[in-house]
């Protein structure tokens, strides 16, 4: 690989990025990202390389990542000339000869694609190029296009616009996607307070969850004294069930590698890091291949496109500290010293990193700035709603049908994500809460699912944004057992350097407990209202002072079942195993015995068609009985 | 510098603009609460007590970390700020075990004072349900885990103050520890033993063991005063009950130490196992007896009276004060014509006429030269200035020997042949900084004084007050054939056998001045008992030639004097005039060694 200095070279590259992606032979393509991997991508990948040697077919297999539909991986896309593109879902290794069959053959018969795709967006570019010309082929009409399947039809992909779409591999295929034009247009055509005006005028706030306005930020570190300046991105993802950051790291990083080069030019930095968290291994490994090959580009390094602008980027990997996704405490490891935040009465952008002008943005943050500096502000602007603009990229998840990622225009309906893109509640079961923002976040009940999706109005209603973690929960939830979940997490994740958050929320905890375990004592609540004040008001670090949110907007919401469980010793949701009781109901049993015969602890007994009965000494509430009675004669109470 | 107004509980007060509210408030007179802060440490903010309303902000801040800005409104005691100290006392008081009588700092916790501050009265939340290990393995002091607050005071102290990095956090959230290194025990870490964390500790967690239970601060006198044991001149407070040393402090005033001390300082003095000699000893048919004062005062006046001048010879410790070594030298050089006068110690080459650096210098400097000088082993407090310099990114170059105690933090180490290398380097630095000690060859000495003007210099003596003892001639050589009649000046000094006698002919008679009983006073004809640090008073001079005072904290052990106090009881029953007060006698040594 030669260097690009000109943009007839960048030109020279996005044409064989395009020769790659659209190639002029079959390619088939295998979303290799954890969320693939873990349902088996490689051994489909495995399978259909051994199929196409066998048959000795002139087949380009490749691997992409994750295009967000997480239920239904592993996902195995088609591209053949002159066809739609063709996505298979949920493919397992012994589907793979069918499947090569269809391609062999060129004609869809049998094992059906789940959608298809008839054109690709060029985001960065503003065009859309069809994957076929002419009519559309008689075997794939009755196969829904992408934009018709619910799961896709609400979505804007601005942030992962490239994941699923490239091979994660190639910077080839990323600059023939647009990428690194963007970088061409600032560092050559424009000044860097133009890049900042023209991020500030974007609205482009803060992904993080702060919902700081970026370009501000910017602003402030380029105004901040000193030669030595960093850009950082976040990529220490700790949220639990939240995984946005770690796909677009997987998917596309040079969209963020580009990102952080054009703050960097806006900011006058002079070097940047990458803070990922080691478990991400593949995300390390992919960000590190990225910047190796920006690097022998020369988007990295010294003279960037003959500008005179000098950057480059290193990785620092985290030990998967929850506290090191905070500002300051991530510094800090980063500094090299345990990963503890710091009081910060001086902004980072003025005393940061080794107390330099250091600018933090999240990872999907820095995604969007190249797709703004290409679009410009006023195409950003006018997606999401007022304050709010673009997109947010959710992980979505829980009891919902379709499981995945999504990106959704700001100010989107929250029930249009559950109920449309989510699909619903699995099991005919009704919708109770959602909870955004991570652990430090809050409970949305079903009330509220009118809410606009965005940072003030999540943040009124006592969640917040987050950085994007969706777990939705059914009837069958327990909201004070949810509390109690996620304080356990934060119990274990304080740093331990502040009273309030290291003692308040074990204290919490342990009260959380005892509500749970049909120990709880009036007042309880109370205390629990007076300590999460105590802790929003001295904690050290905002993930210290959030620690209460799960606690505070469950009460809000759901007092009445921290009061069923203090008081009545019940728990409405039939969760906590302390305060139900399982039973026979004399009149749907027809004594088949099944649930006899699974009982883990031999505690159910009965004669054949006879009411059966529950010995309550013996019983362990694990639910056996419950889950596999077809009669719904257990009765939790 | 730029000033700002602000009110604190209603009182408008002008105080710099950037200090923090803490500050601003002390200065003001208005008492904040603290615990994890430490005037001596960085502030960190991690325990939330010194928390107060500022107008404007979202939740409490720490007055401790927020720097003031013009028009800032606080109140630090308001009910919700009360509610919120009294919220984080609760919480601290039942994290671990905080029973406060049964705990030896009773009476001078910090946060036991709290607690009465703000009546907690009652335990809120279930307490003290997980145990802790106690590490006893150090040999001075002991790490009691549950009575640590997780203030950070003491990992902060070793790692900016000492620069010693032993002590770190282990684990997260409620389940922290003070470890050291990996978590080994403390015995078997790196730790120096300089009690530095011992002293900053505002809860019984680190615990003195000589100390421990032998009584509250307010049953003690502290007396200031300066280390003794080398020549670098820590300031320290002697804290004592009942006429008994109880511990030393370091001093957070002292202008070399800046409160640091090392083991040598503030723990061996008081593990001294060396016999005293409690009353003057005379020889009498081959024995040595106890006699009085005057009786061995009158056999030594007597014999040096009668001898001939050439005959007699001087032999002094450094660890002696200034006046001691004035008085020496006025009454055996200047009245007896005594020519025959040595030091028991080496000096550092004296390359100028004029001081040309203080240790003051080695912190502002960019790289440093360690030159035939082991700090780490013979100036202690030196080392930490050096290691806290090389934290901030200067760089060390280390010429000495392999075993040389710095060496494993040099950027460069090399052998005294390759001084001119080190020299160049330091030349081409912004501010250098020399530190030579007695281990540095003539040729090397010449080496460093193209230096001059360029570098700071300071000689890293070793013993205590040699600077003082060259300043008055006592280094100048001593030939021991010649004497007949010997007057050793030992002091308290120890590791100083009878090869100290080496070629001082047989029938010599020698009289030795010294704290203890050793080989060397088994020799001696008259043994004069001399106090020791604790016990008298009078001035050192350091290594940079900073003459500080020593003051008496108890009195002497048996019939013991002070150093000085023994030669002008001598001079006086050889009637000569050299008796004055300690003050008279202070002014007229200082005077000399300028």
């Amino acid at each position: 690989m030669s260097t690009i200095k000109t943009l007839e070279d960048l030109n020279k590259a996005a044409k064989r990025g395009l020769e790659s992606i659209i190639p002029s032979k079959t390619k088939i393509m295998v979303g290799m990202s954890t969320s693939g991997l873990a349902s088996g991508a490689q051994e489909v990948y495995d399978a259909l390389a051994a199929e196409i040697k066998k048959r000795k077919l002139d087949v380009v297999l490749c691997k992409t990542s994750a295009m967000g539909m997480d239920c239904i991986e592993p996902l195995v896309e088609v591209i053949q000339p002159n066809r739609p593109r063709l996505a298979y879902s949920r493919m397992t290794a012994k589907k793979v000869p069918e499947v090569i069959n269809q391609v062999a053959k060129g004609v869809v018969d049998g094992f059906k694609p789940t959608y298809r795709m008839d054109e690709e967006d060029y985001l960065c570019l503003n065009e859309k190029k069809p994957y076929f010309k002419g009519p559309l082929p008689n075997d794939v009409k009755d196969i829904p296009t992408i934009s018709n399947v619910d799961f896709y039809k609400k979505q804007v992909k601005i942030a992962t616009r490239n994941c699923g779409m490239i091979n994660f591999e190639s910077i080839d295929e990323y600059v023939a996607k647009g990428g690194y034009f963007s970088l061409y247009k600032a560092l050559t055509q424009m000044k860097p307070e133009q890049i900042i005006d023209e991020i500030i005028a974007s609205g482009l706030r803060g992904r993080g969850g702060g919902g700081f306005p970026a370009g501000v930020k910017w602003q402030t570190c380029r105004r901040a004294h000193g030669d030595i300046k960093y850009v950082l991105c976040n990529g220490d993802e700790g949220d639990p069930g939240a995984y946005m950051d770690r796909s677009v790291m997987e998917g596309d990083p040079h969209s963020i590698i580009e990102g952080m080069i054009i703050g960097a030019f806006a900011i006058g930095a002079t070097d940047g890091f990458i803070y990922v968290r080691n478990e991400y291994p593949l995300a390390v490994a992919n960000l590190q291949r990225a910047l190796d090959q920006a690097r022998a580009y020369g988007f990295l390094g010294n003279n960037i496109f003959n500008s005179g602008f000098n950057f480059d980027i290193k990785i620092g990997k985290g030990a998967g500290a929850f506290v090191c996704g905070e500002s300051t405490a991530l510094m800090t490891s980063l500094e090299g010293k345990a990963g503890e935040p710091r009081a910060k009465y001086i902004h980072t952008v003025e005393y940061g990193l080794w107390n330099r002008p250091s600018n933090l943005n999240n990872v999907e943050t820095w995604a969007n700035v190249p797709a703004i500096i290409s679009r410009g502000a006023k195409w950003f602007s006018s997606i999401g709603c007022k304050n709010n603009s673009g997109t947010k990229v959710f992980s979505l998840v829980g009891k919902v049908n379709n499981i995945g990622l999504v990106e959704v225009p700001m100010g989107i309906p929250l029930k249009d994500i559950i109920y449309e893109i989510g699909g619903g509640i699995p099991g005919g079961k009704k919708f109770k809460a959602v909870q955004t923002g991570g652990p430090s976040g809050g409970c949305i009940p079903k009330s509220l699912e009118d809410i606009s999706v965005d940072f003030d109005a999540l943040w009124e209603a006592g969640s917040m944004m987050g950085s994007g973690g969706m777990i939705v929960m059914d009837e069958t939830t327990c909201m004070v057992d949810i509390a109690r979940y996620f304080i356990d997490f934060l119990e274990f994740e304080s740093c331990g350097k502040c009273v309030p958050c290291r003692e308040g929320v074990m204290r919490m905890n342990e009260i959380l407990h005892d509500i749970c375990g049909g120990k709880g004592r009036p007042g309880d609540i109370e205390l629990l209202e007076s300590m999460s004040k105590g802790i929003v008001d001295g904690a050290l670090c905002a993930l210290g002072s959030t620690a209460p949110n799960p606690v505070l907007s469950t009460l809000k919401y759901f007092r009445d079942e921290y009061t069923a469980h203090v008081r009545d010793k019940k728990c409405p949701a039939g969760v906590c195993k302390a305060l139900i009781r399982f039973s026979v109901s004399d009149e749907k049993c027809t004594g088949c015995g099944v649930c006899l015969k699974k009982c883990p602890t031999e505690c159910i007994s009965g004669e054949k068609k006879k009411t059966h009965v529950i010995d309550q000494t013996e019983c362990i509430k694990c639910g056996v009985c419950k889950e596999s009675c077809k009669f719904d004669a257990i009765i939790v109470e | 510098m730029e000033m700002v107004n602000i009110t604190i509980n209603g009182q408008k007060i002008s105080a710099p603009a950037g200090i923090t509210i803490l500050k601003a408030a002390q200065q003001a007179g208005i008492d904040i609460p603290t615990l994890c802060n430490h005037p001596a440490l960085s502030p960190t903010g991690a325990c939330r007590v010194c928390v107060v309303e500022v107008e404007g902000q979202r939740t409490l801040i720490t007055a401790c970390t927020f720097p003031i800005t013009d028009g800032l409104v606080i109140q630090t005691e308001s009910p919700q700020v009360v509610k919120a100290r009294k919220f984080i006392l609760d919480m601290l008081f039942s994290e671990r075990n905080h029973f406060c009588m049964y705990c030896q700092m009773s009476g001078d916790c910090e946060l036991q004072n709290l607690g009465y501050r703000y009546g907690i009265d009652h335990w809120v939340f279930p307490t003290y349900t997980k145990g802790f290990p106690v590490d006893a393995t150090r040999k001075y002091f002991l790490m009691e885990h549950n009575r640590c607050v997780l203030c950070g005071r003491c990992e902060r102290a070793c790692g900016t103050l000492v620069a010693n990095h032993t002590l770190g956090l282990r684990n997260r959230g409620a389940k922290s520890m003070i470890h050291a290194d990996a978590n080994l025990t403390f015995g078997d870490s790196s730790c120096v033993s300089c009690g530095t964390c011992l002293q900053v500790c505002p809860t019984g967690a680190l615990c003195d063991k000589r100390s421990a239970f032998m009584g509250r601060d307010e049953q003690t006198q502290h007396v200031k005063t300066t280390c003794s044991h080398c020549s670098v001149g820590c300031a320290m407070e002697i804290v004592t009950r009942g006429g008994n040393v109880m511990k030393i402090l370091g001093d957070w005033d002292g202008a070399v130490n800046g409160g640091v001390l090392c083991q040598h300082g503030r723990f061996d003095p008081l593990y001294d196992e060396r016999t005293r000699i409690t009353s003057p000893l005379i020889r009498q048919k081959g024995k040595l007896v106890p006699a009085n004062w005057d009786e061995a005062l009158q056999v030594v006046a007597k014999r040096l009276g009668k001898a001939d001048a050439k005959s007699i010879g001087v032999l002094a410790s450094s660890n002696v004060t200034n006046e001691a070594l004035y008085l020496l030298d006025k009454l055996f050089s200047k009245e007896m014509k005594v020519a025959n006068v040595g030091l028991l110690n080496r000096a550092a080459p004296r390359l100028f006429e004029k001081p040309q650096g203080s240790l003051a210098d080695i912190e502002k400097s960019d790289v440093i030269l360690v030159v035939g000088a082991d700090p780490v082993k013979d100036q202690p407090v030196a080392s930490f200035l050096v290691k806290r310099t090389v934290d901030r990114g200067g760089r060390l170059i280390v010429v000495d020997g392999e075993d040389n105690g710095l060496a494993p933090f040099a950027y460069m180490h090399l052998p005294m042949a390759d001084t001119g290398k080190a020299v160049e380097i330091a030349g081409r630095a912004n501010n250098p900084v020399i530190l030579y000690g007695t281990g540095a060859p003539e040729k090397t000495v010449n080496a460093l004084k193209k230096l001059q003007g360029k570098a700071a210099f300071v000689a890293l003596e070793q013993g205590t007050n040699t600077r003082a003892a060259v300043a008055f001639g006592f280094a100048n050589g001593f030939k021991p054939s010649a004497v007949k009649t010997l007057f050793l000046l030992l002091g308290e000094q120890d590791g100083i056998g009878v090869e100290a006698l080496e070629g001082i002919g047989k029938g010599a008679f020698i009289v030795v001045q010294a704290s203890f009983a050793s080989p060397l006073t088994e020799q001696a004809d008259v043994v004069l008992p001399m106090a020791i640090w604790s016990e008298r008073s009078g001035s050192l001079t350091n290594t940079e030639g900073r003459v500080q005072k020593v003051s008496k904290a108890v009195e002497p052990e048996g019939e013991a004097k002070a150093d000085w106090e023994i030669i002008s009881l001598l001079a006086e029953k050889m009637d000569k005039k050299l008796g004055a007060s300690l003050e008279e006698l202070s002014a007229r040594a200082t005077q000399n060694i300028k």
